[in-house]
């Protein structure tokens, strides 16, 4: 069973680590924020093998940086910033791949526990297609600001960009989703 | 905004569970790493990318200082060696016109001149 292999070889793995590192356990940390790290590069890259291939590449990094982070918060701070980046320049280097992502092709959303917060499956697939046409920064932007309810400081902090940025860019992401799914949603187009 | 929209994204965006093993994954290739056999890193842990910048950087900045450094010796050194180059030339010039003064003072003196 690979677990328990995993389990075994993981005495070495904290034998190794700092007392600090020892602390912050990897295993747990893994644990606790799997669904973020997985979900933003989930919903940035609309496909489900490239978020896990990014994902674990940010696990790996910050199990070789972890004496490094300072607290629990840190953790979480340096994990979101460094999904952003590994995101974007993963759609970078598979630029033609996924270019525009077609209605057909865009994944179906993984099974949520709580189906009371799901929505219309519907208009959340055409909002993710709306979201995924957008500039990558953009898109960023948008992802961190309602799947991670991140304020824009937080945001402009973990993209490294000035916070008036972060305003104007989520302001024109509102004016574009607004025109083109506002209909819709019930609103009209501004 | 409205709220009717910020309401439909986060509905949209909201976090999905990753696919099953995840996290055994992780820990499998993070134990991995840390087998003796395992691939090493081109280079130390410690230096990481951040680090591998700052060392290329330096490196350039040193390379540049000895480059420049040569560059100043050479140039001290071929000022050197045109500097007693001009004061032999002056040497040699100096010894002539010390015998061409001699045999004009000779020319000039009376007993020469005596008949």
């Amino acid at each position: 069973m690979p677990y328990i292999g995993v389990a075994a070889g993981w005495g070495n793995v904290t034998s190794a680590a700092t007392a600090l590192a020892n602390q912050l356990n990897f295993e747990d940390l893994v644990r606790e924020h799997e669904r973020m790290v997985f979900s933003i590069a989930y919903h940035f890259l609309q496909n489900g093998a490239a978020a896990e291939e990014v994902s674990q590449d940010v696990f790996l990094a910050l199990f070789r940086g972890l004496s490094k982070l300072e607290s629990r918060a840190h953790v979480t701070f340096w994990l979101r910033r460094v999904t952003c980046h590994r995101s974007i320049d993963y759609a970078r280097r598979n630029k033609n791949a996924a270019a525009e992502v077609s209605w057909d092709e865009l994944p179906e959303q993984p099974p949520e526990n709580n189906s009371a917060q799901r929505g219309d499956p519907m208009l959340s697939k055409r909002l993710r297609q709306v979201i995924a046409t957008l500039p990558e920064k953009m898109r960023m932007i948008v992802i961190l600001r309602y799947q991670e309810d991140a304020g824009l400081e937080e945001i402009a902090k973990a993209l490294r960009i000035p916070l008036n940025t972060v305003k104007s860019t989520l302001h024109r992401a509102h004016a574009i989703l607004r025109e083109k799914i506002g209909a819709a949603i019930g609103e009209g187009n501004v | 905004m409205s709220d009717k929209l910020e309401q439909e994204l986060k509905k949209a965006l909201r976090r999905v569970e990753p696919p099953a093993s995840f996290a055994e994954r992780v820990l499998a290739r993070a134990a991995e790493e840390e087998k003796p056999g395992a691939p090493l890193r081109p280079w130390p842990q410690w230096l990481g990318m951040g680090g591998l910048r700052w060392a290329a950087a330096s490196a350039l900045c040193a390379a540049l200082a000895t480059s420049g450094l040569v560059y100043h010796h050479e140039r001290q050194k071929q000022g050197e060696e045109a500097k007693e180059q001009l004061m032999l030339a002056l040497r040699i010039t100096s010894s002539k016109l010390q015998i061409a003064a001699e045999g004009v003072q000779q020319m000039n003196s009376p007993e020469e001149n005596q008949p």
